[in-house]
């Protein structure tokens, strides 16, 4: 499986959040790099269909991404989000099954596993207005994974995760990338460093650099510092 | 209280529960690839049945109300204010449209199998349907109390309707709003004027121009669908620029 981007460009009003972007994703965990602005949430939600590319297109095997085929193995968790007032955990995530087109027995038992996978067993029934920063979060994992998503984006999924939830988000995310193509932006350099397997850095909507990325070559920050130098 | 004392005491406050049958969920996946099963999903009857236990209970309370209170209206003053009660009816479905975006799930809504252009015409048509039966309901009820024929009284309720329904659903496309105060605030305005009309075009309501009022429901009938298609065509791309 292989998502591809070629030559995507989206321009608001006179400023490029993303300049001809080309690149390739295949199975294992890419992380995203870049400073607030950098362009990151535009080209996550162009990848996801919520965006359309002014020029570009952004493929998956020969499936476009505005379709329903490709939205049924997406996952995405959005930087912001929010909940309708009335639901509890369990409801917003049987709601999200329900739109993600699952079937009612399948909805329950994928509902059940992942409330007990983020920790949220106990807060399952509770309204999730009474949630934490780091539970809501937890949450919006939760639905990313509802559908056993094939292709997993996630904009800063770390956001308000305490250090201890940061590490097992960490670990889940290592183990779901083994043979899924996932995707996550983030500013903060020590989220991905132990768990991606290749590097987007970009700035100011262009792609900077691409590559595969391993541990033992050395310090993230430095090299993400030094790509950023380079540029400037 | 020491300061040991306290932070052990945060510890426990900020401890985050360990994730439970970690091993058996990612069993559970591998089991489904290795007999290539992919989760069965629903058909969009399917989907459309579903929304309809997620439209809010106060939505249809409201809209029954209002439909109760145009029976009783129209049975105690039998005059033209009934029919200026109609547009509140699309308001009722106009709020439930901007739901999504209000409560910030358009974007959750948006990148799943059933995207939120299916969830905003699910809403809008199961609200839609049962308003309009209801109505039609309660024009065959009111009737009696009219002195008009029941074609008439079908095109004084349903012109309002059908104008305050195009009017907020335009406004609505052009200007997005969050909460829906504009297309509020156009329901109450046309209301006002339907209410008022009568004391000003009196001749409006005669007879002979039961042909203008049958020309004003198909231009309305024919608008309002051409900008809901509009509408949902175009729905994705503005809301996030």
């Amino acid at each position: 499986m292989e998502l591809t981007a070629d030559r995507i460009t989206k321009q608001y009003k006179n400023k490029i959040a993303v300049d001809r972007m080309s690149f390739a994703l295949t199975k294992g965990v890419t992380g995203l790099l870049g400073a607030n602005g950098a362009g990151k949430t535009t080209l996550m939600r162009i990848l996801c269909g919520i965006l359309v590319p002014d020029s570009g297109t952004v493929t998956c095997d020969g499936m476009d991404v505005e379709t329903e085929e490709y939205r049924e193995i997406l996952g995405y968790l959005p930087q912001e989000f929010g909940y309708y007032p009335e639901f509890t955990g369990r409801d917003f995530l049987l709601y999200m099954s329900a739109v993600k087109g699952l079937r009612k027995p399948d909805a329950d038992q994928k509902t059940a596993e992942l409330i007990e996978l983020v920790g949220l067993k106990d807060a399952a029934r509770k309204k999730v207005r009474t949630y934490s920063g780091g539970m809501k979060q937890r949450l919006g994992i939760a639905q990313a994974l509802l559908n056993d998503p094939q292709i997993l984006i996630m904009d800063e999924p770390t956001a308000g995760l305490d250090p201890q939830e940061r590490i097992r988000f960490r670990n889940l995310i290592a183990d779901i990338g083994k043979n899924r193509i996932v995707l996550l932006s983030t500013h903060i350099v020590s989220d991905l460093e132990h768990i991606a397997d290749g590097l987007m850095i970009m700035k100011e909507g262009r792609l900077l650099w691409q590559g595969a990325w391993n541990a033992d070559e050395g310090d993230l920050e430095e090299f993400y510092i030094s790509k950023i130098g380079d540029n400037q | 209280m020491n300061n040991e004392k306290l932070i052990s005491q945060i510890r426990v406050l900020c401890h985050s529960p360990h994730p439970e049958n970690k091993k058996e969920f990612f069993q559970h996946l591998k089991e489904q690839e290795m007999v290539n099963r992919r989760l069965r999903v629903m058909s969009h009857g399917e989907f459309l049945a579903c929304q309809l236990f997620y439209i809010r209970k106060w939505t249809w309370m409201l809209s029954g109300c209002l439909l109760l209170f145009i029976i009783w209206i129209s049975y105690r003053h039998p005059g033209n204010y009934p029919f200026a009660l109609t547009p509140l009816l699309s308001t009722v479905i106009l709020l439930e449209t901007r739901r999504s975006f209000r409560w910030k799930m358009a974007e959750f809504e948006h990148a799943a199998r059933f995207s939120l252009r299916s969830v905003i015409l699910a809403r809008l048509f199961l609200l839609g349907t049962v308003n309009t039966v209801g109505l039609l309901i309660v024009i065959l009820i009111v009737r009696p109390f009219f002195s008009y024929s029941l074609i008439r009284v079908f095109l004084y309720m349903m012109v309002p309707y059908l104008t305050a329904s195009w009017l907020g659903s335009v406004y609505e496309r052009m200007h997005r709003t969050d909460q829906g105060m504009g297309s509020t605030m156009i329901s109450i305005s046309s209301s006002a004027f339907f209410a008022v009309a009568p004391a000003f075009f009196s001749q409006l309501y005669e007879e002979r121009l039961t042909v203008l009022w049958a020309a004003a429901f198909v231009l309305m009938a024919c608008s309002v669908t051409r900008n809901l298609r509009e509408w949902i065509c175009n729905m994705e791309e503005p809301v996030w620029n």
